[in-house]
Order: structure tokens, then sequence, then C-alpha cells
């Protein structure tokens, strides 16, 4: 299993975190996508492509730097996400459309543009959220990680049986987006979860690990749902 | 009646905000007036069989619903979506979404299906 492996939101977070997994193992080429400037893994060999994927631009970039690498695509990870809370009384169009376009959009766009480079096969995981089945004041991102859902499922179906399409489903965790929550919210938020704490970037990572590489070969289509039993709770 | 039925949308990413925005403006709206409303989904689209578009818009579709059902239910508003297959009566489907948007008896953020398609299949 050699190839390059495509994964946007990449500078900070669970987007770090799945880089830095990826790229440790010599077999892949990681190709780091993000708007923000502080791309690029100490130690470790990343290619940066730093571009807005709203723009057709910046997912034409994405593509040209898959085929520079001379490697066949074999995975993608769409991680790049924004939250602009609010409740949908207040909701502004401005960041309903900001939130569609950057967690949706550019997971849709992309994801049609890259995948006639899997020759060989490939692995995609869309980084949806917990949300997705419903969150007090985020009409957008629910809705955006609804479609994401949605996304994976008719993907999986129309890209069987070469390539493998899953998502992965993170509840609270512990990123700079969760410490921006003010403590007591997110106390009375751990209180809720089960398993009584925040989850961690690599207890994302790890799932991502699972669903790009043969571990999961006969998986396609499915949500996995990282939240410590938030969903019962 | 606040009852939003999407329009089959190709894969053009455009487009496919569009309807999602649609959909929007009519939820914000009947929320601000403090009203009910339903969505009305094919099933395949909830399990992508008919494209990315249309799959991308029923389940986004799905998941504003909980969530809006969330806020409304302190409010005293219900927000639920109604799902058909190729079999149902479209009367059938209208009296539901009519009768969820207008009172829908303590009825919120459910899925309601109308035909037998979904048996078996993934819960959406």
């Amino acid at each position: 299993m050699n190839g390059s492996i495509v994964i946007t939101g990449a500078a900070r977070g669970i987007g770090r975190q799945i880089a830095e997994r990826l790229a440790a193992n010599p077999s892949f080429t990681v190709i780091g996508v993000d708007l923000a400037p502080e791309l690029g893994l100490a130690g470790h060999e990343m290619v940066p492509v730093q571009v807005d994927l709203t723009t057709d631009e910046g997912v034409h970039a994405v593509r040209r730097a898959v085929e520079q690498t001379g490697a066949p695509l074999i995975g993608l990870v769409n991680n790049a996400g924004i939250a602009r809370d609010a409740r949908l009384v207040n909701m502004t169009d401005e960041d309903f459309r900001a939130v569609l376009d950057v967690n949706l959009g550019a997971a849709f766009r992309l994801s049609t543009a890259l995948t006639d480079l899997m020759t060989e096969g490939g692995s995609i995981v869309n980084i949806a959220s917990r949300a997705y089945l419903g969150n007090f004041g985020q009409y957008n991102y629910s809705m955006s990680k609804g479609g994401v859902v949605g996304l994976t499922r008719a993907m999986a179906l129309g890209l069987a049986p070469h390539i493998r399409v899953n998502a992965v489903a993170p509840g609270l965790i512990g990123t700079e987006m969760a410490m921006a929550i003010p403590e007591d919210v997110l106390d009375k938020m751990v209180a809720a979860i089960p398993l009584q704490r925040m989850g961690t970037p690599e207890e994302v990572a790890n799932v991502v690990w699972f669903l790009l590489t043969p571990l999961s070969s006969y998986i396609t289509g499915h949500v996995m749902v990282v939240g410590g039993g938030r969903s019962l709770s | 009646m606040n009852i939003f039925r999407p329009r089959p949308v190709g894969e053009d990413w455009i487009e496919v905000r569009a309807e999602l925005e649609r959909a929007f403006q009519l939820s914000r709206t009947a929320a601000q007036a403090g009203e009910s409303f339903v969505f009305v989904v094919h099933h395949d689209d909830l399990l992508g069989r008919r494209g990315a578009g249309n799959a991308i818009v029923a389940t986004g579709l799905l998941s504003a619903a909980r969530t809006a059902a969330i806020e409304g239910a302190r409010k005293g508003w219900a927000v639920n979506v109604v799902a058909y297959d190729d079999d149902a009566d479209p009367d059938v489907v209208t009296g539901w979404a009519e009768r969820l948007a207008e009172d829908s008896l303590g009825v919120t953020g459910e899925l309601i299906r109308v035909g037998p398609s979904h048996l078996g299949k993934a819960l959406p």
C-alpha cells in the first residue's frame, strides 16, 4: 500500500493529528491542505498546499499537487471545517453559506475532482460530526455534516468496488474549537458523556487510520461515531 | 403551511447549496414566526441511491430538522421529515406532511417513512 494521501484542514486539531499519523509511515506521501499558513510537519515529510478549498483554483491546486507527486492517490481525508453557531432564528445568511461552503462544498468538490486519480483503488474518509444527529444552535453546522453523510453514502455506492468511502463523526474532542467553549458549559457537556471526558485528536486519528487502510477492507458507506457514548445519554 | 420539498439537483455544488439555502430561508422564517415546518424527501436519497447532489440535500435536511427540532422544543414548534418511496401514494405523503406541519401532537425531530423500501436498510 504505497501512494499519496490528501488531508484537508491539516494545520490544526484533528486534521493535524491525522496528518502526523499518516506522515510517520514512509509508504505514504502526505499532501496537507489548509488555508492557514502553519503547514508543515517537523521531522516528517508533508507536501503543503495552502489554498482556499471553496474556490475552483484551490481545488485545482490540490489536484496538481497530487499529480506532481508521481505516486497514485490512494487516500483522501475531507476534514476541513468551521463552525459559526447561532440559534436558527438569529442565523445570518453569511454564516449559513460560510459553514456550508467549507464543511460540505469543499468535500464535495474535492472528492469529485480527485477520484479519477485513484487509479489503483483507494479509500476516502469524510469527517462528519456527531452533530449530524442534531445539536442546539448549529443548524448550519448540523446540516453541513448531515450532507457529508449523504455524500459518503452516494460516493460509496457510486465508486464501489474499487474505492471505499466512509465517514467519521467525532463528538466532543479536545481541540482549539472545544477549548473556546466557556468552562461551565464545557463541564456540563463532559458530564453528559458516558465516558466522562472529551475525546482526543489521536482517538479520532486511530479510526481514520482504520478506515483508510485495508484493516477496514469490507466496510464502505458507514458512519462511525467517535463520541464516548454521547449519542445514547 | 411550512412544507419544503427539494427540487432534484445535479452534481453541481452551487445548485446543491441553493436548494439547501431555500430550505434554510423557510426554516428561519417559520422559526421566527413560532411555526412548525416539515421537509419532504425521497427515501432513496437518504441512502445515496440517486446521486451525490440529491443525497447531500436529503441528509442535510434531515440533520437540520433534528437540530431545529431541539431549538423548537423549547418554544413549542416542531420540525419533522417525511420520506417516501416510489410506491408511496402522493396524497398520503402530502397528508402526513400537512398533518405534521399543522399539529404534530408532540412528534418532533422524527423521520416518518411512507412505503416499505427502508426496511432492512441503514438507519439514516
